[in-house]
């Protein structure tokens, strides 16, 4: 590829300039002349995190097989790129072609986390694209966004065209054919509109009530759906899965070969929305797995596999795939990773063989400290689960054990933060009782992180705690975690209140959003970039409040903003799991018997997988 | 196990991948191609390939050498077509040949000078004598300019006159290209980038250096030996 001069003087002046150039092995070149539409698939953020997210390399691979479709990536620039970017007037552009980004026919934005949001708006205007869609005429590309985030879609509604709530192997392929037939964007939009998992904001007004709860959603176009369904593909195993992913020339977050071997989650924790929004489990054959992975390798050289999933042992024929993907592997020198294994012997086995002498740390998820709380959360884990893998990981050689847990959670108690303290010194012992008196190099982190409710989830309606609650609970685990051996992390606590506002927020977050932007925010999850007492001068301009947000406790009446999104998970299964959760009780894991989440209404589940094994798994999980 | 070189030359964008993303490319390459390199032993097995010299981030370069060892014997002509194949766009392969069997040493520790063309534009600015002013810059008793350490932040002062084997410097149209021979390798090693620094201060020119190219021609080997 050639570039222009004034590029290559750009490029002489930053860092990482090969962030910038396209052309890596198995990146896509079309003659434009056979392309009716061209679609920029945008990440907003830097070019290392978003070439290791893989939904990317998924949808990028099946719009490009799609006759007629060429999708091309764009990256947030780092600082130093923009700044002379904008000093000398270029205009973001694809990585592919370098063509500016208005150039494309639809703009799509993947919605990861709340905190790249500003990164959207900033990479619009970088582009020369008017923020809001008000402001767009014919003349601009279509903007659309998807992935997780885009289950509240309205913090973004006045800036995105239309919204992809789902499954995308389907759907951005068919909507990417439908923008060539339609000659103004209305027309598409309308079109879109018809199908499952497509919202279009401007296709609805918002109305409040005078404590600022929602009074109703208005149609503006009669034939949009009252709500969105989102979209689901019924077989994972037949959806198209890359097997010449683009290998990047620099160091990305994740290098290496990825297969997604199951999608969804059976579990029922109560906080997480992945585990609700991906329902139901949908499981790739274990010869399509392997048939993708010898593909992979051949295609790349990467010398690392990885498997994607939400919990790679609820894989209903994990065992065998496992055996056979570790053969495959060694035969190559490739280093097979195994993330979020549960912990058994089998687990121990496989672990021991491929991390041979150069042992990761161990990871332990679980939540909460107490045998209580884990149950309000529905984290269906037990402290002798924990001290028995441990003894098993130490004696096995592993010296690093890391645990995650949150704080802020429902229900929450100060005995219950002790509980996290007590399971660390717990294991410091087990350490010092196997190894002797001097334990070695043993090392145990804690992880805590704030609690954020999520939408579409049975903590949907919790109250957030207020800076100064997490603070004192910080302050208190700081002090009980003072022990050799142990380091302690927490999350900043300003950061996790903003997330809970846009994670729940209406359309008037959006302004909130908009004018943190204006104020120079962007790159929000990046700790040395977040400022936030700008965030803190955009809420008090726009009247998004931390009160009304984060700390109010919503109650079953309220009209929620994110049920214009109908997940197919029902909202009496939301209400029910979370009066259970007041009550402390548990539900089990689906495996053992259908609770009743509505999902089986619309779409088969387990699909793919060896359902004479469900039961023996899910009992496995729940006694440990 | 049998060892070979292949010769390549990197133009365009892709120059502005560093050396390690080079390398890295490489292992991939020869994976994909089907080609099973040798592996050193130990804990941490690395397949046993080499530059001759790193190139710098940015810079272009017509004549560079991998050498490398594979599990099996190989046609040079198989292993030239396997790579070639597949190669990233920008790098152009040239040839592969078996490795000399009487070099017993690794080609970065037998590199001892590079050859290297930098372009300056101009931009209406004027140079006279082009080759007096090569000449005068190295008739100074020292040429004293700033080098980062390694690993330290602290810049030092160096002399760097005693590196510099040739210079030939020409003007046409609005460009200076200034040819430079200058020591490479682990006994004395000179970058372009600090002759760059004090010839431009020296003729009074003022070109950013975003606007100036840099390419390396050729390496050189002690005692002109053969690879």
């Amino acid at each position: 590829m050639v570039i222009d001069k004034q590029l290559d003087k750009i490029l002489k002046k930053v860092e990482k300039p090969a962030r910038y150039i396209g052309g890596e092995v198995n990146s896509v070149k079309k003659d434009l002349k056979d392309v009716k539409v061209r679609v920029g698939f945008a990440f907003p953020d830097m070019y290392e995190i978003g070439m290791s997210y893989m939904g990317l390399q998924i949808l990028y691979n099946i719009l490009n097989k799609t006759e007629g479709v060429y999708c091309e990536r764009v990256f947030a620039p780092a600082t130093d790129m923009e700044d002379i970017m904008r000093a000398e007037g270029r205009e973001l552009f694809t990585l592919e072609t370098f063509t500016p980004v208005k150039e494309m026919d639809i703009l799509g934005f993947t919605l990861q986390y709340e905190m790249s949001f500003t990164n959207i708006l900033n990479m619009l205007d970088l582009g020369a694209i008017p923020v809001k869609s008000a402001d767009r005429g014919e003349e601009y590309p279509v903007i659309v966004a998807g992935g997780p985030c885009a289950y509240n879609p309205e913090p973004l509604a006045h800036f995105i065209d239309m919204f992809m709530v789902g499954d995308g192997e389907e759907l951005f392929p068919q909507i990417a054919l439908l923008k060539a037939e339609c000659s103004t964007k209305q027309e598409f939009l309308q079109r879109c509109a018809e199908l499952d998992g497509i919202y279009v904001p401007s296709f609805y007004d918002v109305t409040y009530n005078e404590d600022g709860t929602i009074k109703e959603y208005v149609k503006l176009y009669d034939k949009a759906p009252d709500r969105v369904k989102r979209a689901v593909i019924q077989s994972l195993d037949d959806a198209e899965f890359p097997t010449e992913n683009i290998v990047p020339f620099i160091d990305t977050v994740h290098d290496r070969c990825v297969v997604e071997t199951f999608r969804g989650c059976t579990r029922g924790c109560r906080f997480c929305q992945a585990g609700m929004i991906y329902r139901p489990v949908r499981e790739r054959k274990p010869e399509t797995i392997k048939g993708i992975v010898k593909e992979q390798l051949a295609n790349t050289g990467h010398d690392e596999l990885s498997l994607l999933s939400l919990s790679t042992s609820d894989y209903s024929r994990f065992e065998d795939l496992a055996m056979e993907l570790m053969g495959m592997c060694k035969a190559q020198n490739v280093a097979l990773s195994l993330p979020s294994l549960r912990l058994d012997s089998f687990s121990f086995k496989v672990l021991d063989e491929i991390q041979g002498y150069r042992k990761s740390g161990l990871t332990f998820a679980p939540e909460a400290g107490s045998q209580r709380l884990r149950d309000i959360i529905n984290k269906n884990i037990t402290e002798e689960n924990i001290y028995s893998a441990v003894e098993q990981a130490i004696e096995l050689g592993w010296e690093t054990i890391k645990l995650y847990f949150m704080d802020g959670l429902p229900g929450e108690t100060y005995e219950d933060l002790e509980g996290i303290a007590q399971i660390a010194k717990n294991i410091i012992d087990i350490n010092f009782k196997i190894r002797g008196r001097k334990g070695g190099r043993f090392r145990v982190t804690v992880s805590v992180s704030n609690f954020v409710p999520k939408a579409h989830t049975p903590f949907q309606w919790a109250a957030q705690d207020r800076p100064e609650v997490l603070k004192e609970k910080h302050n208190f685990l700081s002090e009980r975690l003072r022990m050799k051996g142990v380091t302690f992390n927490y999350h900043e606590t300003a950061t996790s209140n903003l997330e809970a506002i846009i994670a729940r927020g209406d359309r008037r977050v959006g302004d909130m959003i908009y004018r943190a932007w204006q104020l120079g925010c962007k790159f929000d999850a990046w700790t040395e970039h977040h400022k936030n007492e700008l965030w803190q001068q955009a809420m008090e301009e726009t009247g998004a409040t931390l009160d009304f947000y984060a700390y109010r406790e919503r109650s079953y009446d309220e009209i929620l903003p994110w049920e214009i999104i109908d997940p197919r998970i029902e909202r009496s299964f939301f209400e029910r799991e979370n009066e259970k959760a007041k009550a402390g009780e548990t539900t089990h894991d689906c495996r053992l018997g259908c609770v009743g989440c509505g999902m089986n209404k619309h779409v088969k589940c387990f699909h793919g997988a060896d359902e004479s094994r469900l039961q023996k798994i899910g009992k496995e999980v729940s006694s440990g | 196990m049998a060892k070979y070189v292949m010769e390549f030359s990197k133009t365009g964008t892709i120059c502005y991948t560093s050396h390690l993303d080079v390398m890295r490319m490489f292992k991939r390459i020869f994976k994909r191609a089907g080609i099973p390199l040798a592996y050193s032993q130990g804990f941490n097995p690395h397949p046993k390939m080499g530059f001759a010299q790193p190139l710098s981030l940015g810079y272009e370069a017509t004549e560079e050498y991998i050498e490398f060892e594979t599990q099996t014997d190989w046609d040079p002509n198989e292993l030239y077509e396997r790579v070639k194949a597949i190669m990233a766009d920008g790098i152009d392969m040239k040839y592969c040949k078996p490795l000399n069997e009487n070099i017993h040493k690794s080609l970065s520790a037998l590199t001892e000078a590079a050859l290297y063309t930098v372009s300056v534009p101009l931009n209406g600015q004027t140079v006279d004598d082009p080759q007096k002013l090569a000449d005068d810059y190295l008739a100074q008793e020292k040429i004293i300019t700033l080098k980062k350490q390694k690993k330290k932040k602290e810049q030092k002062e160096v002399d760097i006159k005693g590196m510099i084997r040739r210079l030939n410097f020409s003007a046409k149209g609005d460009t200076l290209t200034m040819r430079m021979l200058l020591d490479q390798g682990s006994t004395s090693n000179l970058s372009p980038e600090l002759v760059i620094a004090t010839v431009l201060p020296f003729a009074g020119l003022d070109t950013d250096r975003s606007e100036i190219s840099v390419t390396r021609d050729k390496i050189i080997f002690v005692d002109g030996v053969e690879i």
